[in-house]
């Protein structure tokens, strides 16, 4: 925490920065992809992320917002399990997907993966083709019987990522030549590939410049239609253009959650009020 | 004196020292290459390429002896090498900072360090001492006990340079993680691993001292390598040694033969390092 962010959470007072635990807001929805009931994530000794309950919603995006550290990437990989990675880590409460426990007995970490795509901060297309960084993921899950059923595939995925005009004449090209902003949609259309139902998005614009951040905003605007979509980001502008609903993190809890409009216009915990209008983070 | 002009001359004085001692170094190489050349290319002829070494007093060539170098540093290699670089990839992708990948990793660097005789007794001892005879297949042995530790080093160093973005992203589409070391890290990690190879290839084609034990020595034509099997370095230290006219000169071209082999597959390793580099590929 910087100095800046000591100072406003002091001048918050005490009372408030420790009343954190009671989420403020609805968490949950109808129908929901994703429910996720007291989960915990520890790393080590550190206490990451306490008690969140929290439903991701079909076809919408969900933003994730707060300060550095607050425990939104560490929620995020818990909806992929790519905390299992980590040594160290480790989760406890009820992540459900479709009903279904992912940390259930039986449950294939592989299979929840092809169901729950990721795109990362840096862009990191494969030191291979574009064709080839596009059908990694079909490849690996046998999702097609041939070759015109994979030429297809990676046509229609370069297509919803908006990247297939650019890109259509090189795939043999090498994925690392593009440029950033491509290199990200690239790394969508990889996503989009495996045909997940949930697209989680770390920070996806944070490498890139304003142009090449439009376009992943308007892309992620259309495949909403499609998938659940679930982005953290450090950008408040971001959350209010792509999201439909808002949570934001603080020292590791779920503080308030709620449609986004109502999110940034009239918060209800001071904490997300503090943060939205800059005071802190 | 200004405190300018007491940093510009300290930066002058460290430039001068450093390039200094670059030329010295580079000084060195040159007088050996330089050595080699002039004592070697004289013996240079399609004789060192089509017959075997001589006896006192009489002309020959190296042919024996090159191809035993040949046989057993690829033989070597091929057997080295593959365990290598399971283990290397094992340390940079399984073991990591595990206690066990630790210990691993001392020990293997001790190997790196240890002096090639001890290589060449240990193999005399467990190999060449049961088997009541000098062997080629020795030699190979020692050879490949020279290459594991080297592989294993460059592979992962090679690896662990791998982003981990790259590898989360292959994990993250649900890939195991075996399959994401062959489908996505080793062809990131290709060049890195290609020059270690030939780097490995390098250092086991001039050693002496494990083939002393091993492989020993043989006057004549011969691809058994169930019996002693002829190879330059030994050659070029018994050469060396005597008191033949002939031999000596054979000895300096075997030296600057295996030199040049050795600069050939330097020059290659940076070849492909620059030509498969990720990225660099449009």
């Amino acid at each position: 925490m910087t100095t800046l962010q000591a100072a406003s959470a002091k001048s918050l007072g005490s009372l408030e920065v420790g009343s954190i635990g009671q989420t403020v807001g609805q968490s949950t929805v109808p129908d929901p992809v994703f429910s996720c009931q007291d989960v915990n994530v520890r790393y080590g000794s550190k206490h990451a992320l306490r008690n969140v309950t929290l439903d991701v919603g079909r076809r919408q995006v969900l933003a994730m917002i707060g300060p550095s550290g607050c425990g939104k990437s560490t929620f995020l990989r818990c909806l992929n399990r790519m905390n299992d990675t980590i040594a160290g880590a480790a989760v406890t409460g009820r992540i459900l997907l479709d009903g279904q426990d992912i940390h259930g007995p039986g449950q294939d970490v592989v299979r929840l993966r092809a169901r729950v795509g990721m795109v990362f901060q840096k862009p990191n297309p494969f030191p291979k083709s574009i064709y080839d960084n596009v059908a990694y993921g079909p490849r690996l899950h046998g999702l097609t019987r041939s070759r015109s059923d994979l030429d297809e595939l990676v046509c229609t995925s370069l297509q919803r990522a908006g990247l297939w005009n650019e890109v259509k004449d090189r795939l043999k090209h090498a994925g690392t030549g593009l440029s950033g902003g491509q290199q990200q949609r690239l790394c969508i259309a990889r996503t989009i590939a495996v045909q997940p139902e949930v697209i989680l998005m770390d920070e996806p614009c944070s490498a890139l410049d304003p142009v090449a951040t439009a376009r992943i905003e308007d892309l992620i605007d259309e495949l909403k239609e499609l998938y659940a979509i679930v982005i953290v980001t450090h950008s408040m502008h971001q959350a209010a253009r792509v999201s439909q609903r808002t949570a934001y993190f603080h020292l590791g809890a779920l503080v308030e959650v709620g449609e986004t409009d109502r999110i940034f216009t009239n918060p209800r915990h001071r904490l997300t009020e503090a943060y939205i209008t800059g005071r802190f983070g | 004196m200004s405190r300018a002009l007491i940093r510009r001359l300290t930066n002058q004085l460290a430039l001068t020292l450093s390039a200094g001692a670059t030329l010295v170094g580079l000084l060195f190489l040159g007088w050996i290459l330089w050595t080699l050349l002039a004592n070697g290319v004289a013996g240079l002829s399609v004789h060192l390429f089509t017959q075997s070494t001589p006896p006192p007093g009489a002309d020959g060539g190296l042919l024996n002896a090159i191809f035993g170098s040949a046989a057993m540093t690829l033989i070597g290699i091929a057997v080295g090498a593959p365990v290598g670089i399971l283990a290397g990839t094992w340390l940079a992708e399984y073991g990591r900072e595990t206690r066990l990948a630790t210990l691993i990793r001392f020990v293997n660097d001790v190997l790196l360090s240890a002096p090639s005789i001890i290589v060449g007794l240990f193999i005399y001892q467990v190999v060449v001492v049961p088997m009541k005879h000098f062997s080629g297949l020795a030699g190979c042995l020692a050879l490949a006990v020279i290459a594991i530790p080297v592989t294993v080093r460059t592979t992962e160093d090679m690896l662990s340079l791998v982003p981990q973005g790259m590898k989360d992203a292959s994990l993250a589409l649900g890939a195991y993680p075996w399959r994401t070391i062959t489908g996505v890290i080793y062809p990131a990690a290709r060049s890195g691993m290609v020059t270690g190879l030939l780097l490995a290839i390098a250092r086991v084609s001039g050693e002496t001292a494990p083939l002393l034990f091993t492989a020993l020595n043989n006057q004549f034509w011969s691809r058994d390598l169930n019996a002693p099997i002829a190879n330059l370095p030994v050659v070029i230290y018994q050469f060396a040694q005597s008191p033949y006219k002939e031999w000596q000169q054979l000895a300096w071209s075997g030296a600057l033969l295996i030199t040049l082999t050795i600069l050939a597959l330097s020059i290659i390793a940076r070849v492909v390092v620059s030509a498969l580099m990720p990225g660099r590929r449009q």
